[in-house]
Protein backbone atom coordinates (compact mmCIF):
# COMPACT_ATOMS: atom_id res chain seq x y z
CA UNK A 1 0.00 0.00 0.00
CA UNK A 2 1.46 3.34 -0.90
CA UNK A 3 0.98 6.25 1.46
CA UNK A 4 -1.00 8.30 -1.00
CA UNK A 5 -3.83 9.12 1.36
CA UNK A 6 -1.45 10.18 4.11
CA UNK A 7 0.39 12.43 1.73
CA UNK A 8 -2.93 13.90 0.67
CA UNK A 9 -3.80 14.63 4.29
CA UNK A 10 -0.45 16.38 4.67
CA UNK A 11 -1.15 18.37 1.55
CA UNK A 12 -4.58 19.53 2.73
CA UNK A 13 -3.38 22.87 4.15
CA UNK A 14 -1.83 23.86 0.83
CA UNK A 15 -4.79 22.57 -1.15
CA UNK A 16 -7.12 24.62 1.02
CA UNK A 17 -4.99 27.74 0.67
CA UNK A 18 -4.89 27.45 -3.11
CA UNK A 19 -8.63 26.78 -3.24
CA UNK A 20 -9.29 29.91 -1.19
CA UNK A 21 -7.31 31.97 -3.68
CA UNK A 22 -9.45 30.51 -6.48
CA UNK A 23 -12.94 30.22 -5.06
CA UNK A 24 -12.91 32.94 -2.42
CA UNK A 25 -15.93 31.88 -0.35
CA UNK A 26 -14.55 29.43 2.24
CA UNK A 27 -17.43 26.97 1.73
CA UNK A 28 -16.86 26.94 -2.04
CA UNK A 29 -13.14 26.52 -1.47
CA UNK A 30 -13.57 23.49 0.78
CA UNK A 31 -16.04 21.99 -1.69
CA UNK A 32 -13.35 22.40 -4.33
CA UNK A 33 -10.78 20.68 -2.10
CA UNK A 34 -13.20 17.83 -1.47
CA UNK A 35 -13.84 17.31 -5.19
CA UNK A 36 -10.09 17.41 -5.78
CA UNK A 37 -9.37 14.77 -3.13
CA UNK A 38 -12.17 12.55 -4.40
CA UNK A 39 -10.94 12.77 -7.98
CA UNK A 40 -7.37 12.08 -6.89
CA UNK A 41 -8.45 8.93 -5.06
CA UNK A 42 -10.52 7.70 -7.98
CA UNK A 43 -7.59 8.32 -10.34
CA UNK A 44 -4.91 7.08 -7.98
CA UNK A 45 -3.61 4.74 -10.69
CA UNK A 46 -2.54 7.78 -12.71
CA UNK A 47 -0.21 9.10 -10.04
CA UNK A 48 3.33 7.74 -10.17
CA UNK A 49 4.93 7.51 -6.72
CA UNK A 50 8.13 9.51 -6.65
CA UNK A 51 6.65 12.31 -8.74
CA UNK A 52 5.29 15.51 -7.28
CA UNK A 53 1.95 14.89 -5.62
CA UNK A 54 1.35 18.63 -5.19
CA UNK A 55 1.68 19.34 -8.91
CA UNK A 56 -0.61 16.44 -9.76
CA UNK A 57 -3.30 17.48 -7.29
CA UNK A 58 -3.04 21.17 -8.18
CA UNK A 59 -3.71 20.17 -11.78
CA UNK A 60 -6.74 18.14 -10.68
CA UNK A 61 -7.93 21.15 -8.68
CA UNK A 62 -7.48 23.46 -11.65
CA UNK A 63 -9.61 21.20 -13.85
CA UNK A 64 -12.23 20.73 -11.14
CA UNK A 65 -12.41 24.49 -10.64
CA UNK A 66 -12.87 25.15 -14.35
CA UNK A 67 -15.48 22.38 -14.63
CA UNK A 68 -17.37 23.73 -11.66
CA UNK A 69 -17.23 27.32 -12.91
CA UNK A 70 -18.63 26.25 -16.29
CA UNK A 71 -21.38 24.26 -14.61
CA UNK A 72 -22.31 27.26 -12.50
CA UNK A 73 -22.39 29.49 -15.54
CA UNK A 74 -24.70 27.02 -17.31
CA UNK A 75 -27.00 26.86 -14.31
CA UNK A 76 -26.82 30.59 -13.79
CA UNK A 77 -26.09 29.81 -10.17
CA UNK A 78 -24.67 32.36 -7.81
CA UNK A 79 -21.58 31.74 -5.82
CA UNK A 80 -22.13 31.38 -2.11
CA UNK A 81 -22.92 34.84 -0.78
CA UNK A 82 -20.18 36.68 0.98
CA UNK A 83 -20.76 36.88 4.68
CA UNK A 84 -20.03 40.56 5.06
CA UNK A 85 -18.59 41.45 8.41
CA UNK A 86 -18.31 37.81 9.39
CA UNK A 87 -16.15 36.70 12.24
CA UNK A 88 -14.68 40.00 13.23
CA UNK A 89 -15.94 39.22 16.74
CA UNK A 90 -13.64 40.20 19.55
CA UNK A 91 -10.47 40.19 17.49
CA UNK A 92 -7.95 42.81 18.41
CA UNK A 93 -7.63 45.90 16.24
CA UNK A 94 -4.48 44.55 14.56
CA UNK A 95 -6.15 41.25 13.72
CA UNK A 96 -9.14 43.07 12.32
CA UNK A 97 -6.94 45.31 10.18
CA UNK A 98 -5.13 42.25 8.83
CA UNK A 99 -8.47 40.63 8.10
CA UNK A 100 -9.71 43.70 6.24
CA UNK A 101 -6.51 43.88 4.21
CA UNK A 102 -6.94 40.20 3.32
CA UNK A 103 -10.53 40.82 2.23
CA UNK A 104 -9.37 43.54 -0.14
CA UNK A 105 -6.93 41.08 -1.66
CA UNK A 106 -9.66 38.43 -1.95
CA UNK A 107 -11.97 40.88 -3.68
CA UNK A 108 -9.26 41.95 -6.13
CA UNK A 109 -8.34 38.32 -6.85
CA UNK A 110 -11.98 37.46 -7.50
CA UNK A 111 -12.11 40.14 -10.19
CA UNK A 112 -9.28 38.58 -12.19
CA UNK A 113 -10.12 36.37 -15.15
CA UNK A 114 -9.71 32.71 -14.26
CA UNK A 115 -6.51 32.09 -16.21
CA UNK A 116 -4.79 35.06 -14.56
CA UNK A 117 -6.15 34.25 -11.12
CA UNK A 118 -4.81 30.71 -11.07
CA UNK A 119 -1.42 31.81 -12.42
CA UNK A 120 -1.13 34.40 -9.65
CA UNK A 121 -2.38 31.90 -7.05
CA UNK A 122 0.19 29.25 -7.97
CA UNK A 123 3.14 31.65 -8.03
CA UNK A 124 2.34 34.29 -5.41
CA UNK A 125 0.14 32.32 -3.01
CA UNK A 126 1.67 28.85 -3.17
CA UNK A 127 5.14 29.99 -4.24
CA UNK A 128 5.70 27.62 -7.14
CA UNK A 129 8.43 28.42 -9.66
CA UNK A 130 7.38 29.53 -13.14
CA UNK A 131 8.30 26.14 -14.54
CA UNK A 132 6.30 24.28 -11.89
CA UNK A 133 3.29 26.54 -12.36
CA UNK A 134 3.43 26.18 -16.14
CA UNK A 135 3.47 22.39 -15.75
CA UNK A 136 0.45 22.45 -13.44
CA UNK A 137 -1.43 24.59 -15.93
CA UNK A 138 -0.13 22.67 -18.94
CA UNK A 139 0.83 25.87 -20.74
CA UNK A 140 4.13 27.20 -22.14
CA UNK A 141 6.27 29.28 -19.79
CA UNK A 142 5.78 32.37 -21.97
CA UNK A 143 2.00 32.10 -21.63
CA UNK A 144 2.32 31.82 -17.88
CA UNK A 145 4.54 34.91 -17.75
CA UNK A 146 2.13 37.03 -19.77
CA UNK A 147 -0.79 35.94 -17.55
CA UNK A 148 1.26 36.88 -14.49
CA UNK A 149 2.03 40.29 -15.97
CA UNK A 150 -1.60 41.03 -16.80
CA UNK A 151 -2.91 39.66 -13.52
CA UNK A 152 -0.46 41.63 -11.46
CA UNK A 153 -1.11 44.84 -13.37
CA UNK A 154 -4.81 44.48 -12.58
CA UNK A 155 -4.10 43.75 -8.91
CA UNK A 156 -1.76 46.72 -8.65
CA UNK A 157 -4.40 49.01 -10.10
CA UNK A 158 -7.10 47.55 -7.88
CA UNK A 159 -5.13 47.53 -4.64
CA UNK A 160 -3.42 50.87 -5.19
CA UNK A 161 0.10 49.54 -4.80
CA UNK A 162 1.32 51.20 -7.99
CA UNK A 163 2.50 54.36 -6.27
CA UNK A 164 5.12 54.11 -3.53
CA UNK B 1 10.98 39.41 -22.75
CA UNK B 2 9.21 42.70 -22.28
CA UNK B 3 10.31 45.02 -19.51
CA UNK B 4 7.25 44.08 -17.45
CA UNK B 5 8.05 40.39 -17.83
CA UNK B 6 11.65 40.94 -16.76
CA UNK B 7 10.46 43.05 -13.85
CA UNK B 8 8.18 40.42 -12.34
CA UNK B 9 10.68 37.66 -13.10
CA UNK B 10 13.21 39.68 -11.13
CA UNK B 11 10.81 40.14 -8.21
CA UNK B 12 9.99 36.41 -8.26
CA UNK B 13 13.65 35.38 -8.35
CA UNK B 14 13.22 33.87 -11.80
CA UNK B 15 15.95 35.80 -13.65
CA UNK B 16 19.16 33.88 -14.29
CA UNK B 17 22.36 35.48 -13.04
CA UNK B 18 23.43 37.42 -16.18
CA UNK B 19 19.93 38.77 -16.78
CA UNK B 20 19.61 39.63 -13.11
CA UNK B 21 22.85 41.61 -13.11
CA UNK B 22 21.75 43.49 -16.23
CA UNK B 23 18.38 44.28 -14.69
CA UNK B 24 19.97 45.46 -11.45
CA UNK B 25 22.17 47.83 -13.43
CA UNK B 26 19.07 49.32 -15.07
CA UNK B 27 17.41 49.49 -11.68
CA UNK B 28 20.28 51.46 -10.17
CA UNK B 29 20.05 54.02 -12.98
CA UNK B 30 16.27 54.38 -13.06
CA UNK B 31 14.37 55.52 -9.94
CA UNK B 32 11.02 55.01 -11.69
CA UNK B 33 11.88 51.39 -12.34
CA UNK B 34 13.00 51.02 -8.73
CA UNK B 35 9.61 52.34 -7.58
CA UNK B 36 7.87 49.81 -9.77
CA UNK B 37 9.93 46.98 -8.32
CA UNK B 38 9.09 48.15 -4.82
CA UNK B 39 5.38 48.25 -5.70
CA UNK B 40 5.53 44.72 -7.07
CA UNK B 41 7.34 43.49 -3.99
CA UNK B 42 4.65 44.97 -1.75
CA UNK B 43 1.96 43.41 -3.89
CA UNK B 44 3.60 39.97 -3.74
CA UNK B 45 3.94 40.18 0.04
CA UNK B 46 0.35 41.32 0.39
CA UNK B 47 -1.10 38.52 -1.73
CA UNK B 48 0.97 35.90 0.03
CA UNK B 49 0.15 37.09 3.54
CA UNK B 50 -3.58 37.40 2.78
CA UNK B 51 -3.86 33.64 2.33
CA UNK B 52 -1.14 32.49 4.75
CA UNK B 53 -3.55 32.07 7.72
CA UNK B 54 -5.38 29.29 5.86
CA UNK B 55 -2.35 27.05 6.43
CA UNK B 56 -2.88 27.26 10.19
CA UNK B 57 -6.59 26.52 10.13
CA UNK B 58 -7.67 23.03 11.10
CA UNK B 59 -8.64 21.08 8.00
CA UNK B 60 -12.35 20.27 8.14
CA UNK B 61 -12.64 16.80 9.74
CA UNK B 62 -14.77 15.73 6.79
CA UNK B 63 -11.85 16.22 4.40
CA UNK B 64 -9.46 14.33 6.64
CA UNK B 65 -12.02 11.53 7.00
CA UNK B 66 -12.30 11.04 3.24
CA UNK B 67 -8.59 10.35 2.90
CA UNK B 68 -8.23 8.49 6.20
CA UNK B 69 -11.12 6.12 5.52
CA UNK B 70 -9.67 5.19 2.15
CA UNK B 71 -6.27 4.77 3.75
CA UNK B 72 -7.47 2.24 6.28
CA UNK B 73 -9.17 0.15 3.66
CA UNK B 74 -5.90 -0.27 1.90
CA UNK B 75 -3.74 -0.72 4.96
CA UNK B 76 -5.84 -3.45 6.50
CA UNK B 77 -6.22 -5.75 3.52
CA UNK B 78 -4.28 -5.58 0.33
CA UNK B 79 -7.04 -4.83 -2.07
CA UNK B 80 -6.64 -5.28 -5.79
CA UNK B 81 -6.53 -2.18 -7.93
CA UNK B 82 -10.13 -2.55 -9.10
CA UNK B 83 -11.28 -2.60 -5.49
CA UNK B 84 -9.32 0.54 -4.68
CA UNK B 85 -10.92 2.24 -7.66
CA UNK B 86 -14.33 1.02 -6.59
CA UNK B 87 -13.64 2.42 -3.13
CA UNK B 88 -12.76 5.73 -4.72
CA UNK B 89 -16.03 5.72 -6.61
CA UNK B 90 -17.93 4.95 -3.43
CA UNK B 91 -16.15 7.83 -1.75
CA UNK B 92 -17.24 10.05 -4.60
CA UNK B 93 -20.82 9.12 -3.99
CA UNK B 94 -21.07 9.16 -0.22
CA UNK B 95 -18.28 11.54 0.70
CA UNK B 96 -18.87 13.47 3.86
CA UNK B 97 -21.96 11.63 4.88
CA UNK B 98 -22.02 8.03 5.74
CA UNK B 99 -18.89 6.01 5.42
CA UNK B 100 -18.34 2.46 6.34
CA UNK B 101 -17.63 0.55 9.51
CA UNK B 102 -13.98 0.04 8.67
CA UNK B 103 -11.02 0.30 11.01
CA UNK B 104 -9.59 3.79 11.35
CA UNK B 105 -9.03 6.49 13.94
CA UNK B 106 -12.16 8.46 13.10
CA UNK B 107 -15.58 7.68 11.72
CA UNK B 108 -18.42 9.94 10.67
CA UNK B 109 -21.60 9.29 12.61
CA UNK B 110 -24.63 11.50 12.42
CA UNK B 111 -22.60 14.39 11.10
CA UNK B 112 -19.99 14.09 13.83
CA UNK B 113 -16.50 12.71 13.67
CA UNK B 114 -16.14 10.01 16.33
CA UNK B 115 -12.92 8.50 17.66
CA UNK B 116 -12.88 4.75 17.31
CA UNK B 117 -10.61 1.76 17.81
CA UNK B 118 -7.20 2.53 19.21
CA UNK B 119 -7.83 6.26 19.32
CA UNK B 120 -11.04 5.80 21.33
CA UNK B 121 -9.20 3.51 23.75
CA UNK B 122 -6.28 5.87 24.11
CA UNK B 123 -8.51 8.87 24.79
CA UNK B 124 -10.50 6.86 27.33
CA UNK B 125 -7.70 5.19 29.22
CA UNK B 126 -4.33 6.76 28.52
CA UNK B 127 -2.66 9.49 30.55
CA UNK B 128 -0.43 12.19 29.12
CA UNK B 129 2.52 10.65 30.97
CA UNK B 130 2.05 7.31 29.21
CA UNK B 131 3.58 8.46 25.92
CA UNK B 132 3.65 6.01 23.04
CA UNK B 133 2.96 6.30 19.34
CA UNK B 134 -0.57 7.45 20.08
CA UNK B 135 -0.24 10.13 22.72
CA UNK B 136 -2.73 12.13 24.65
CA UNK B 137 -1.52 15.66 25.26
CA UNK B 138 -3.65 18.20 27.09
CA UNK B 139 -6.76 17.39 29.10
CA UNK B 140 -9.20 20.08 30.15
CA UNK B 141 -12.80 20.92 30.84
CA UNK B 142 -14.70 22.74 28.10
CA UNK B 143 -17.06 25.59 28.83
CA UNK B 144 -20.01 23.21 28.70
CA UNK B 145 -18.41 20.98 31.36
CA UNK B 146 -17.32 18.18 29.06
CA UNK B 147 -13.83 16.77 29.23
CA UNK B 148 -11.68 17.34 26.17
CA UNK B 149 -8.29 15.92 25.24
CA UNK B 150 -5.76 16.56 22.50
CA UNK B 151 -4.15 13.62 20.74
CA UNK B 152 -1.33 12.92 18.32
CA UNK B 153 -1.07 9.72 16.36
CA UNK B 154 2.29 9.03 14.73
CA UNK B 155 0.86 6.14 12.73
CA UNK B 156 -2.06 8.14 11.36
CA UNK B 157 0.02 11.33 11.12
CA UNK B 158 -2.93 13.02 12.66
CA UNK B 159 -3.39 15.36 15.60
CA UNK B 160 -6.62 16.64 16.99
CA UNK B 161 -8.91 17.66 19.79
CA UNK B 162 -11.77 15.43 20.96
CA UNK B 163 -14.41 15.99 23.65
CA UNK B 164 -16.39 13.41 25.59
CA UNK B 165 -20.07 13.35 24.71
CA UNK B 166 -22.59 10.59 25.37
CA UNK B 167 -19.90 8.02 25.98
CA UNK B 168 -17.99 8.85 22.81
CA UNK B 169 -15.10 11.09 21.86
CA UNK B 170 -16.20 13.65 19.29
CA UNK B 171 -13.40 15.28 17.29
CA UNK B 172 -13.73 19.08 17.22
CA UNK B 173 -10.57 19.65 15.22
CA UNK B 174 -7.98 17.62 13.40
CA UNK B 175 -4.75 18.56 11.67
CA UNK B 176 -2.07 16.78 9.73
CA UNK B 177 0.82 16.08 12.05
CA UNK B 178 4.22 14.51 11.52
CA UNK B 179 6.39 13.37 14.40
CA UNK B 180 9.63 14.42 12.68
CA UNK B 181 10.90 17.95 12.04
CA UNK B 182 9.27 19.08 8.85
CA UNK B 183 9.27 22.04 6.48
CA UNK B 184 7.08 25.10 6.36
CA UNK B 185 3.50 24.06 5.90
CA UNK B 186 3.63 21.04 8.12
CA UNK B 187 3.18 21.43 11.82
CA UNK B 188 5.85 21.62 14.45
CA UNK B 189 7.55 18.46 15.58
CA UNK B 190 6.83 18.77 19.27
CA UNK B 191 3.56 19.50 20.97
CA UNK B 192 0.17 19.94 19.39
CA UNK B 193 -0.14 21.72 16.05
CA UNK B 194 -1.20 25.40 16.15
CA UNK B 195 -4.55 24.53 14.58
CA UNK B 196 -5.33 22.14 17.43
CA UNK B 197 -4.13 24.60 20.05
CA UNK B 198 -6.41 27.23 18.54
CA UNK B 199 -9.33 24.82 18.95
CA UNK B 200 -8.27 24.27 22.57
CA UNK B 201 -8.24 28.01 23.18
CA UNK B 202 -11.73 28.27 21.75
CA UNK B 203 -13.16 25.48 23.91
CA UNK B 204 -11.32 25.60 27.22
CA UNK B 205 -12.78 26.83 30.48
CA UNK B 206 -10.05 27.67 32.98
CA UNK B 207 -6.79 25.72 32.94
CA UNK B 208 -5.66 22.34 31.71
CA UNK B 209 -5.85 19.49 34.23
CA UNK B 210 -2.73 18.57 36.17
CA UNK B 211 -1.69 14.89 36.19
CA UNK B 212 -3.58 14.12 39.41
CA UNK B 213 -6.80 15.70 38.14
CA UNK B 214 -6.35 13.97 34.78
CA UNK B 215 -6.07 10.58 36.49
CA UNK B 216 -9.06 11.29 38.72
CA UNK B 217 -11.22 12.32 35.75
CA UNK B 218 -10.26 9.17 33.89
CA UNK B 219 -11.02 7.00 36.90
CA UNK B 220 -14.50 8.56 37.08
CA UNK B 221 -15.07 7.58 33.45
CA UNK B 222 -14.90 11.17 32.18
CA UNK B 223 -18.27 12.01 33.72
CA UNK B 224 -18.67 15.81 33.83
Amino acid sequence: MDGLEREIVELLPRLRRLARALARAPADADDLVQVTVERALVRRGQWRPGTRLDSWMFRIMKNAWIDESRARTRRGALFAPEAAGEAVGDDGAAAMAARLAAREVETAMARLPQDQRIAVALVLVDGLSYQEAAEVLEIPAGTLTSRLVRGRAALLADLGEAAP
Amino acid sequence: MTLEERLIAYVDGELAAPDRAAFEAELAADPTLADKVAGHRRLAARISSAYAPVLGEPAPPQLVAIASAANDRGAGRRLPRWAAMAAGLVIGVVAGRALWPEPGPLAVRGGELIARGGLDQALTSRLAADGGALRVGLTFKARDGRYCRTFRSAEDRLAGLACRHDGRWVALATAAWAPAPSPDYRTAASGDPPAVLAAVDAAIAGETLDPAAERAARDRGWKP
